[in-house]
């Protein structure tokens, strides 16, 4: 019912086939010019929100639209970001090391998931739990490949000569076209067919059941995907921030993670756009008020939008949009879809320009 | 043979540590439906209480006691004030809750007393005594010998008195004892007060061994939430049963089984499980649910 509900604001906008034309048209346009015009510094930052928000989106996937908790999405970044760290260092082609770190991810994906949706409720909580736990030792043990404590380096996003483009402009160009169609595919799998039976599963699975929807084969299927995206946001973190360590999948980004995609809103493709702001930009905030605060801080916005907000902070902009047609009725209209993109990125535009810019002039 | 008893010995030890966590994650979960994956912050908390009165100079025992009432009282205010708007909700956002709870305690225990590692006292000293002719540590049979008498007592609470039974009462049918005119509210604080006393008891006994850090009870949540699926949430016997084939099973595999090692015998619990969901997915000791619409 409530998902119902939800979507009508939306639908009711898509009536205008003007709107429905123009909106996306001026969504590309301006992602095609932004990279251009902002700061090193931003675009930085915006590329880094974007591997987070396709790690969150994935998470949603598996947690927002199938209803399974799940407390190892980090696990299946990490190893995408290992795989394509290693691949790189091969001198493999950088496509072949993407495709490895998405099929590798979506395979230890189902595997995991083959046995934890055998079992009802919340276990799939408390099996994924260990995914994190025992990923740090693991990949510390297999120095061999992931470089033990040290690390993986892996450079290989310098803007090619052709381009004319700066480096930390090529980056966010590349993050904003896998991290779109990631979203745009996402965005199509959870509307459509597959959507709608997650959406059963996730309400009852009794009905689902007798409906001839299979609960264990969806949740398998879910929890597949979610690892699928998690391999491409590792590729993605690979290619962005450049270095992957153990630490990169610890028990507490796996926490912080689920914590973005609540405060981002759970269910919601926008949410995991806010979802990522949230990883990247809150801990930055708080680092500068005291460190030591960090991890206080978060518990603390975790509860207080739970309690106030809990569909998250998407479902305050889904909010503020049907507040604001409601009186100012049809020709405000226009505003509501392009609010959560430049929210988004006005965030982080106040932040001050960062030092000399590296790649070709 | 004499090493192989020792490990059986010591595993039984940590095994009876997430044993205590299991359980309280169990009590919770019969009370109210959910998993309280702060249980392990929760616990954490408490050992930071006794360790900070500790170095007031309040004597060890004394300090871990108020630590438990601490605990009593913790536990029945975030019931109180904090689950009980969603315990009737959507199971998925309660669990989140706790989550966040988790993150809140631990950010809570780092701000106040730092991230740093802190030497805990041993209520047992690390002296080996002569065993079957093996040699155990008194810190090993000392840890276990408590939470059998925990138990024990548990049980007795449980099977024994008015308060027990109410208490069952409202873990089956919260409604049916809400209409026999239980008080299912603060049945509930005190089913949370146990929980988070039972944390703090554990917490106590593996503190001195894993010293003391906001994030000390990570593993042992892990594991504890492992004994709960081999044991079947149902099933308090059967998750302290799971809890020590699992303490064990680890301690034998990092010593006998190479690749495995002391850093990655973590992944023992979960490789059983991983075997024995495809055999009996309602757990060791679990019972079937039929659900009906």
């Amino acid at each position: 019912m409530a998902r119902a509900v939800d979507t009508s604001p939306s639908s009711s906008l898509r009536q205008n086939p003007w709107l429905r034309r123009a909106v996306p048209l001026l969504v590309v346009v301006v992602l095609a010019v932004l990279p251009l015009v902002l700061t090193e510094n931003t675009n930085d930052t915006l590329a880094r929100i974007g591997v987070f928000a396709v790690a969150v989106l994935g998470l949603n996937v598996v947690m927002g639209y199938t209803g399974q908790v799940s407390l190892g999405q980090i696990f299946f970044v990490g190893l995408g970001a290992y795989v394509t760290g290693y691949g790189v260092q091969q001198g493999w082609n950088v496509v072949l090391a993407f495709l490895a770190a998405c099929l590798a991810a979506a395979v230890a994906g189902l595997v995991v998931a083959l046995a934890a949706a055998r079992l009802g409720g919340l276990a799939i909580a408390m099996v994924t739990i260990a995914l994190p736990i025992v990923g740090v030792p693991l990949a510390k043990r297999l120095s061999d490949v992931t470089g033990g404590s040290q690390g993986l380096s892996a450079r290989f996003a310098e803007a090619p000569e052709a381009t004319g483009l700066y480096d930390d402009q090529w980056v966010l160009y590349v993050v904003l076209v896998i991290g779109g169609a990631v979203f745009l595919l996402t965005r199509a799998l959870v509307r459509g067919k597959y959507g709608r039976a997650f959406a059963i599963v996730k309400g009852n699975e009794a009905v689902a059941s007798s409906m001839g929807i299979s609960p264990y084969r969806y949740k398998v299927l879910a929890f597949t995907i979610a690892s699928l995206i998690g391999g491409i946001s590792g590729f993605l973190y690979m290619f962005v921030i450049q270095y992957t360590s153990p630490e990169t999948m610890s028990f507490g980004h796996s926490i912080e993670l689920l914590a973005a995609m609540v405060i981002g809103g759970a269910g919601s493709i926008i949410g995991s756009l806010l979802g990522g702001a949230y990883y990247v930009l809150v801990p930055e905030l708080t680092n500068q008020v005291d460190s030591s605060l960090t991890a206080l801080l978060q518990g603390v916005i975790l509860l207080a939008v739970l309690f106030v907000l809990p569909g998250g902070l998407a479902s305050l902009l889904r909010r503020l949009t049907r507040g604001r047609r409601r009186s100012g009725a049809g020709s405000g209209a226009a505003a509501p879809p392009t609010t959560p993109l430049s929210t988004a990125v006005s965030g982080t535009s106040a932040e001050e320009p960062g030092k000399e810019r590296q790649g070709h002039a | 043979m004499g090493t192989f008893v020792q490990l059986v010995v010591d595993g039984l030890s940590t095994g009876s540590v997430y044993a205590a966590i299991a359980l309280a994650i169990v009590l919770v979960h019969q009370a109210t439906g959910l998993i309280n994956f702060a249980q392990g912050g929760m616990a954490v908390l408490a050992v930071y209480i006794a360790w900070w009165l500790t170095t007031k100079d309040v004597p060890l025992i004394l300090a871990i006691l108020v630590s438990i009432a601490f605990s009593i009282a913790f536990g029945a205010v975030v019931e109180r004030f904090l689950m009980r708007r969603f315990e009737r909700g959507d199971p998925d956002t309660a669990v989140v809750v706790t989550i966040g709870l988790l993150t809140l305690i631990t950010g809570v225990a780092g701000w106040l007393w730092t991230y740093n590692n802190q030497q805990f006292p041993s209520l047992f000293s690390l002296d080996t005594v002569n065993f079957l002719g093996v040699s155990v540590s008194q810190r090993s049979l000392g840890t276990t010998a408590v939470i059998i008498v925990v138990m024990v007592l548990l049980q007795a609470l449980f099977v024994g008195t008015k308060l027990g039974l109410a208490l069952r009462a409202v873990a089956n049918n919260p409604e049916s004892a809400a209409f026999s005119g239980l008080p299912v509210g603060r049945l509930l604080m005190v089913g949370w007060g146990l929980a988070a006393a039972l944390g703090a008891v554990a917490g106590a006994l593996v503190a001195p061994q894993l010293t003391l850090t906001p994030g000390m009870l990570d593993n042992a949540l892990v594991y504890a939430l492992a004994a709960v699926i081999l044991g079947g949430l149902t099933s308090p016997v059967g998750v302290v049963v799971a809890a020590w084939l699992i303490g064990v099973l680890e301690n034998l595999a990092a010593v006998y089984v190479s690749f495995i090692g002391y850093d990655l015998k973590v992944a023992v619990p979960f490789i059983l499980i991983f075997v024995v969901l495809i055999v009996r997915p309602q757990g060791l000791f679990g019972r079937k649910t039929v659900v009906r619409v």
